[in-house]
């Protein structure tokens, strides 16, 4: 017994060994660009990889105020948190009906959304960029928040309704019982009920709007949000070197627990010209 | 209190509920039954408004609430899987119409502790429903019901996920709190048992039409066909084949048995189905039969001996004295009076 415990101790601990590197693989980009974020120019050119002797956040004070990051910071904040919540809303009400009403053509509705989760962005950008300037929403953080929720609803859409799916249909009925009309029943019994899909969506969502590129490049051109200005400022040749590992760290801020996360920060700390 | 007026159902091509009357007094407690499928379930939510009419009219209290909201319509419904909202506890669960209402948060405490003093559920009220036991979650869901002071209470199968002692327990409460609020009260049900003992009428269903309604003594006496004669009674009615052997006798398992109080006149040679319920035949005195006894229930205060009158012709027999026992030949006896007769179509001869 004692022997098949020991045994059992140690084959854990050889299976720790892969995982244990495999968790480092992912932590060491991170410590990688917040290292270098606080090493001065000097420091960064004689030891790239060890570690920061002379700390300093003027790197992280440069990249704020001069490359404009506070700017971008906000639009991306206030862009994200405006897709996000108009997604969160839109899914739930739309996955609530078509998964728990019954009304004529909801199926063909259901496979439309689907079909379009199939179509890539890069299929439709120039009729999208041709719809976002014709309603004159270039340059305007509503165009783009509502560009995000276009391009990241349908997928929504599909979630809210696999899993108001698998609720009970009797809490609706119950609700209605109970005298609740559409809203109501929303409000007070699914919206609650669907808040761990919702947040995994709102997960979701964050990281598909906060790491953004391309769409935010197409919609706000003049006014950038931090992914396009951090990727700006790795082909401009103004900032000095250090202002993008902290450029990096911003641009991590929101999804350092995501793969998608350590790919941005993969990326980020990789050599650029200086 | 309700009335149904012809009211049907229809999926697509397919009529569940087939053109159904059925008055329902106020105060009454209505159970329906029938075999799965026969449409009970789908008649209650008609009455709910959780399902649409295809045709027909509801009325409720008077009113026409054949196109009403299921709340206008003044009816709370008990859920086979209680239906509570997870997420809510016992007081938010009991008090939500009233929240809907719009009542205030004292008054709805105040309604929501009376409710729940009348179902012992008052040291419950601040836990979720997952926190609660079965039999627990069940007087919940009553109490939601309760709360709001319906004119009608409609439950369906609300005891079928419960275990057999719980059961009991539950269908004694229910048949207290319809005493104590005198409410009309329709219940569906396939338990038989629950159908006998809470009803004052039982709506036997079959194919989404009504077979028979009574009173639950009626309906085991005076069954109107073969179908509910088979579906009333546990272990249900022996039927025998006969034969008509003059206009008010039949020859049955090889005996010619006059049976009494027939008003109609049987057609010598006209095929009958003969049915005769299991504590019928061991009575004390009248016609003799032999059994041989194939297998024994016992239960204990009493048996259940199946065995067989005549080659092909089974029966059940309710056995209260004496241990049988199985290969026995034994004689039965039944009282003529207690035959029913039907004819080749099922229908009740009387």
């Amino acid at each position: 017994m004692a022997a098949a415990g020991k045994r059992e101790r140690r084959s854990l601990w050889i299976a720790a060994i892969p995982m244990a590197l495999l968790a480092l693989s992912c932590v060491y980009p991170i410590y990688f660009a917040v290292n270098n974020a606080l090493k001065t120019s000097k420091g960064y050119i004689l030891d790239r990889f060890g570690l920061v002797t002379d700390p300093t956040v003027q790197n992280f004070a440069d990249a704020w105020g001069r490359a404009r990051f506070s700017e971008y910071f906000v639009n991306s904040v206030l862009v994200t948190a405006g897709a996000v919540g108009l997604l969160l809303l839109l899914s739930s009400l739309v996955g609530f009906a078509l998964a728990m009403l019954r009304f004529p053509g909801r199926r063909f509705v259901f496979v439309a959304i689907l079909a379009a989760l199939m179509i890539p962005i890069q299929v439709v950008l120039v009729p999208f960029y041709r719809t976002v300037e014709g309603l004159g929403l270039l340059n305007t953080r509503v165009g783009l928040v509502l560009a995000y929720t276009a391009f990241f609803l349908p997928f929504s859409i599909y979630l809210m309704t696999a899993f108001y799916r698998g609720l009970p249909r009797e809490l609706l009925e119950a609700a209605r019982m109970d005298g609740a009309r559409f809203l109501e029943v929303w409000w007070h019994v699914m919206l609650p009920l669907g808040r761990p899909a919702l947040l995994t969506l709102g997960i979701l969502n964050t990281l598909y709007c906060w790491n953004d590129v391309l769409i935010s490049l197409l919609v706000l051109q003049d006014r950038r949000t931090l992914m396009v200005g951090i990727a700006a400022l790795r082909g401009s040749t103004r900032p000095t070197c250090r202002s993008s590992p902290p450029g990096s760290c911003w641009r991590r801020r929101p999804s350092s627990s995501s793969t998608s996360s350590s790919r941005g920060a993969s990326s980020a700390a990789s050599p650029w010209a200086p | 209190m309700i009335d149904l007026r012809h009211v049907s159902k229809r999926f697509g091509g397919h009529t569940v509920i087939d053109g159904v009357d059925l008055s329902v007094e106020e105060g009454e407690f209505v159970v329906f039954v029938g075999p799965s499928g026969c449409g009970k379930s789908t008649l209650l939510r008609m009455i709910a408004g959780l399902e649409e009419i295809s045709s027909g009219d509801v009325w409720i209290g008077g009113e026409r609430m054949t196109d009403a909201e299921p709340y206008d319509r003044g009816v709370a419904m008990v859920f086979q899987s209680y239906a509570l909202y997870p997420h809510m506890t016992v007081a938010e669960n009991m008090g939500f119409a009233l929240r809907i209402q719009g009542l205030g948060a004292a008054e709805r405490r105040r309604m929501v502790e009376a409710a729940a003093r009348k179902l012992h559920l008052d040291h419950l009220l601040d836990r979720k429903p997952a926190a609660l036991s079965g039999g627990q979650r069940q007087r919940v869901a009553i109490g939601r019901a309760i709360v709001r002071d319906p004119k009608v209470f409609l439950f369906d199968e609300p005891l079928s996920n419960l275990d057999a002692e719980l059961r009991v327990q539950m269908r004694i409460e229910i048949a207290r709190l319809h005493q104590t609020l005198a409410n009309t009260m329709v219940y569906v049900t396939h338990d038989q048992t629950e159908a006998m003992t809470l009803a004052d009428r039982i709506v036997v269903l079959r194919g989404g039409r009504i077979e028979q309604v009574g009173r639950p003594t009626d309906l085991y006496d005076d069954p109107d066909n073969l179908f509910v004669a088979g579906f009333i009674g546990s272990p249900r009615m022996n039927f025998l084949p006969g034969v008509a052997a003059g206009p008010d006798s039949v020859r049955v398992a090889g005996l010619e048995v006059r049976v009494p109080g027939l008003s109609s006149r049987l057609a010598p040679g006209q095929e009958v189905q003969v049915g005769l319920r299991p504590e019928h035949l061991t009575a004390t005195e009248g016609v003799e039969v032999p059994l041989a006894i194939e297998v024994v229930e016992q239960l204990g205060a009493m048996a259940y001996v199946h065995g067989s009158l005549a080659p092909d012709v089974p029966v059940v027999a309710e056995w209260r004295s004496g241990r049988p026992r199985v290969g026995e030949r034994v004689p039965l006896r039944f009282d003529p009076r207690d035959l029913r007769l039907f004819d080749r179509e099922g229908r009740r001869i009387r």
